[in-house]
């Protein structure tokens, strides 16, 4: 049922889900950034630009404890936080993020890291009228619950059980309320789509990956940027006695991605990783997944220094 | 969980980001700063990266001295007696001026400053220097004379409005890829691209002129495009008329510089050299933007006056979207420069000579302060090779992978009394050092650091140092005090207060004035809001000066025995002497292994497989790496990054130095090859 929260309620539920929950909320920063930080009180920053780092970051961090072991051969598993965790102020993007990487890690075989961060967590999505400069936000619906900003009014619509069990006891809102502002669900970029469809029919010819490619700096940032991106390496470093091992981010744009030991690398030359990093978001994924690799958040478009993001890439690459 | 804004520790671009600690207190990772006008949410790989190597287990976390010949634990005040009474003995034995003292273009201005404190007001002897000794020494000597001000004279921002820019001697996307990246996107919107670089770097591909001198040819190309500028009457005569002096001996001096000669000691054909010229010439704002490739030669001072020239023959100076734009290596080597760590002048560039000023320091130190110029840090390693410093204090560097002439600087530090290191990991330089002291690195500690605009930013302390490693400045006020001099424990930010009081250009700044996005320097009030662009009305020394220069050869040129000329430099992956990326589990996975480049035309005349080791032999040394066969580099050319100690380039390089600027020539010798 849709409810209506005045500033007390928002707090009060705050309070509720903080009570089992490691709360995470947006908080601005002195750059004017929002980043998802542990809530410190108060009213959280729900209007803004998107979310500077990726929530998703929350569950597969950029860099993780996987194990220790130790001499003798014991093996020891990070231990998981005491409380899960809550996620709120999530959009569209960010909850669509989160549910191609939770098909991704928990498919069998579970990753048990990811699985170790993601279980029992709550995600609050967040729509409306909170997008920069009060820009509409589509329907944010894959989540507990929704908050739902309208003109002078804050809404909450529950999506799972977890969601009503926390709003109930709020006021209910007249949903002619929401009425107030554009509903229509999101939809990818069109742009996007087309792109999708000319690399799926194969149309794209290889002097367009050259000349895009040699643009790209090699930094990664596309990559990291990137809530579905869930490529990631190994490392171990030993402490004395003690190894730790660990997980992080990789980026596919980097040359030795994919080089093998003896020098041979399938991945060699800098037009092959861009074509591939597209490929596998408008290509691959669709085959393995049905759905497209890219939920068009457009961070790697705001990260790419040299102009090279999926978007702009798309754009580009449809104009031909 | 919890978040730190800082500065990026790598180049001198000035990228700020946010360094994410997790549950254990450790850094987890980064996050571009999206609102900061410089990252503008983006970093390069390096930058992604900056939290790996600081939990790494070879992190220096105790004293360490010398005890029959093994490096032990110590407690800190043993070792700080240590290091105080030994280089107290030293120099009351054979004089102050047999001690050296090496700052770090990685350390904190507030740390640079207190270490040329203890240099000249503890220990007597204006004996210090740091690597822009080995970076841009030539550029703050070359453009001190010519304008009046060593720096960087436009902003970051200027590659939006410009109409041109020349890339010499800069491989801008892998050394300073943000920078890079602002050219590219220069290009994309529709500015002209002129490199000019003897290497296919990215930015080639890129360019409407590529322009492929032999290395250590500088000189006569760029004598030959302002020949060929005046000859097409395109210079600037109303600037020319205005702003500068010293025209007319300019002029004549460019006489012998025709287009055949040029050619014949370049190489480059009479009509690149021509298009070039023209094409400079015609842009509204053109920007020149250089490196090592201009600084690192036995006439790296004639480069950049040749570059300032330039500038100044097409009006190109004191305006948005042009300029003569030196790109600094470190995060922090413009402010250990603008700090004082140079033998010749205090703080702001302030003349150690001058007498007032010397008044002006001692009166605030409460001490007498050396009159004399001190070394080099080149020349003090030459000093220490002959036995006249015997005693060295080094703080985050580590010449023994960076400096000439690894054979040297080994026996140089080696022969030394008394070796102190100051750093994070057990370096090459700190495993000869007497005493080790473990430094916290940049994201344990608190201080400001100045980019190559001149922007001066806070770095933020996001976690604790590891075991009793402490801060730098922690360090140096314990120094300072077993010195007799202020000692007490205060911060970095009272640091910066001593520092605004007695240097001019930062007079204006404090900490409080440097939240969000700092200042750029000259800022010498309170209330000012910094400079972007030099040299608005007048150059710093009030005319700018045409300086003329002859095209001298570099020391060395190949020859029969040693037929390939050697280029050395750096990968985008790693940073210098590795002790940092090579700690960092992705950064090291690019390039793990020591390599040398070389054209596909000597690979089939030598008969060689890509990842062939070879070995690479100069007149001073010999090393191994893997052949890597491109095109990148031309036929004749060899290059190694100096980054491996199992292949290090510097083996092989030639300590000849700049003149004036005391600078190696890291950029040409004479090289050969053989397989292993
Ligand atoms: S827009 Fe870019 S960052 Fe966002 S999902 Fe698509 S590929 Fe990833
Ligand atoms: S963000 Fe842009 S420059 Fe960086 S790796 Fe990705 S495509 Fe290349
Ligand atoms: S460009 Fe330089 S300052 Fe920016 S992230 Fe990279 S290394 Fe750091």
């Amino acid at each position: 049922m849709l409810k209506q929260l005045a500033e007390k309620d928002l707090l009060r539920l705050l309070e509720r889900i903080a009570t089992r929950r490691r709360l995470l909320t947006p908080q601005r920063q002195s750059d004017g950034s929002r980043l998802l930080l542990p809530w410190p009180g108060g009213l959280p920053e729900l209007v803004g630009t998107p979310l500077q780092r990726k929530p998703t970051e929350i569950f597969f961090p950029q860099l993780e404890l996987l194990m220790e072991l130790d001499n003798s051969g014991d093996v020891r598993l990070p231990v998981p936080a005491d409380k899960p965790v809550a996620l709120l102020g999530l959009d569209h993007f960010d909850l669509a993020a989160i549910a191609f990487l939770d098909r991704f890690f928990l498919s069998r075989p579970t990753d048990d890291a990811y699985l170790r961060r993601r279980h029992d967590a709550l995600l609050v999505g967040l729509s409306g009228l909170a997008g920069p400069q009060g820009a509409t936000l589509p329907p944010a619906e894959t989540c507990d619950l929704e908050l739902i900003l309208v003109p002078d009014k804050l809404l909450a619509r529950p999506h799972a059980k977890l969601g009503e069990e926390l709003l109930a006891g709020f006021t209910a809102a007249d949903p002619t309320a929401l009425r107030a502002i554009d509903r229509s669900p999101a939809e990818r970029p069109a742009t996007l789509l087309a792109a999708a469809r000319l690399l799926q029919e194969d149309q794209v010819p290889e002097a367009f990956w050259e000349e895009i490619a040699a643009r790209c700096i090699a930094c990664g940032g596309c990559n990291f940027a990137c809530p579905t991106c869930n490529c990631f390496g190994v490392q171990d470093r030993t402490f004395g006695n003690r190894t730790e091992r660990s997980r992080l981010w990789d980026s596919c744009q980097l040359d030795a991605f994919m080089r093998e030991a003896g020098g041979h690398n399938p991945l060699g030359t800098e037009t092959l990783r861009t074509r591939r990093r597209v490929y596998h978001k408008l290509v691959a994924d669709p085959l393995r997944w049905g759905e497209l690799g890219c939920v068009a958040c457009g961070r790697c478009d705001r990260a790419c220094p040299t102009g090279i993001g999926m978007l702009a890439l798309c754009e580009d690459l449809v104009r031909r | 969980m919890k978040t730190t804004l800082t500065t990026c520790p790598w180049c001198g671009t000035g990228c700020n980001f946010y360094l994410f600690t997790d549950e254990r207190g450790q850094l987890s990772g980064v996050e571009p700063a999206a609102g900061h006008p410089v990252s503008r949410g983006q970093l390069c790989l390096k930058g992604w990266n900056a939290h790996a190597f600081v939990a790494h287990p070879e992190r220096l976390t105790v004293p360490l001295y010398r005890r029959q010949g093994e490096l032990v634990p110590c407690d800190w005040n043993s070792a700080l007696d240590l290091l105080h009474e030994r280089l107290s003995a030293i120099a009351e034995r054979h004089g102050p001026d047999s001690l050296m003292f090496l700052a770090s273009a990685k350390a904190s201005n507030e740390e640079n400053f207190l270490l040329m404190k203890l240099a000249r007001a503890g220990f007597g002897t204006n004996n210090i220097d740091h690597c822009a000794r080995l970076c841009h020494s030539s550029t703050v000597f070359g453009l001190a004379e010519t304008l009046g001000s060593g720096a960087m004279t436009n902003s970051l921002d200027c590659f939006e409005q410009t109409d041109l820019v020349l890339v010499i001697g800069s491989n801008t996307t892998e050394q300073h890829p943000l920078i890079g990246s602002r050219i590219l996107q220069a290009k994309q919107r529709g500015a002209d691209l002129i490199v000019i670089d003897s290497r296919t770097i990215r930015l080639a591909r890129h360019a409407d002129l590529h322009l492929r001198p032999r290395n250590g040819t500088d000189v006569a190309l760029l004598c030959g495009i302002m020949r060929q500028i005046l000859a097409d009457g395109l210079e600037d005569r109303d600037f020319i008329a205005a702003r500068c002096e010293n025209f007319a001996a300019f002029e004549t001096s460019l006489r012998d510089c025709t287009p055949e000669r040029v050619a014949a000691i370049t190489g480059e054909p009479e009509e690149q050299l021509v298009a070039a010229a023209r094409r400079f010439a015609r842009a509204e704002k053109a920007m020149i933007v250089f490196a090592m490739g201009i600084t690192q030669h036995s006439h790296g001072v004639d480069n950049v006056r040749a570059l300032s020239n330039l500038a100044l023959l097409t009006g190109n100076l004191g305006r948005p979207g042009t300029g003569i734009n030196p790109l600094r290596g470190q995060n922090n080597v413009q402010g250990a420069c603008d700090m004082g760590a140079l033998p010749d002048v205090y703080s702001g560039y302030q003349k150690v000579s001058d007498p007032a000023v010397r008044k002006k320091f001692a009166a605030a130190w409460g001490v007498d302060l050396p009159e004399q110029p001190g070394l080099m840090a080149t020349h003090a390693m030459e000093a220490a090779a002959e036995g006249r410093i015997r005693g060295m204090l080094i703080m985050g560097e580590n010449p023994l992978l960076s400096e000439a002439n690894q054979g040297l600087i080994r026996q140089a530090l080696q022969k030394l009394e008394f070796l102190a290191v100051i750093d994070i990991f057990p370096t090459e330089t700190a495993q000869l050092a007497d005493l080790v002291l473990p430094a916290a690195c940049y994201a344990e500690r608190d201080g400001s650091y100045t980019s190559t605009e001149r922007r001066v930013q806070r770095g933020r302390k996001a976690i604790e140092p590891p075991g009793e490693a402490r801060a730098d400045w922690q360090i140096l006020r314990a120094l300072l005090g077993r010195c007799g001099l202020q000692a007490d424990d205060t911060g970095p930010e009272q640091t910066m207060m001593e520092i605004s009081t007695l240097t001019p250009s930062y007079a204006g700044i404090s900490y409080p004035r440097l939240e969000g996005a700092g200042l750029q320097w000259p800022c010498p009030e309170a209330e000012h809001p910094g400079t972007p662009i030099l040299h608005v009305e007048n150059c710093s020394r009030g005319k700018a000066r045409f300086s003329p220069v002859t095209y001298r050869p570099s020391a060395e040129v190949p020859d029969t025995d040693y037929p390939f000329l050697l280029n050395t430099g750096r990968t985008g992956v790693h940073w210098h002497t590795g002790s940092m990326t090579r700690r960092s589990h992705l950064l090291d996975r690019e390039e793990r292994e020591p390599y040398v480049e070389i054209h596909p035309q000597d690979a089939a005349r030598h008969q060689l497989k890509e990842r062939q080791p070879l070995q690479i032999s100069s007149r001073r040394g010999s090393i191994e790496a893997l052949a890597r066969i491109t095109d990148r580099v031309p036929a004749g050319q060899l290059f190694i990054p100096f980054h491996f100690v199992e292949g290090a380039a510097n083996a092989l390089t030639n300590n000849a130095l700049d003149p004036e600027s005391g600078i190696p020539e890291f950029k040409v010798c004479a090289v050969r090859l053989q397989p292993c």
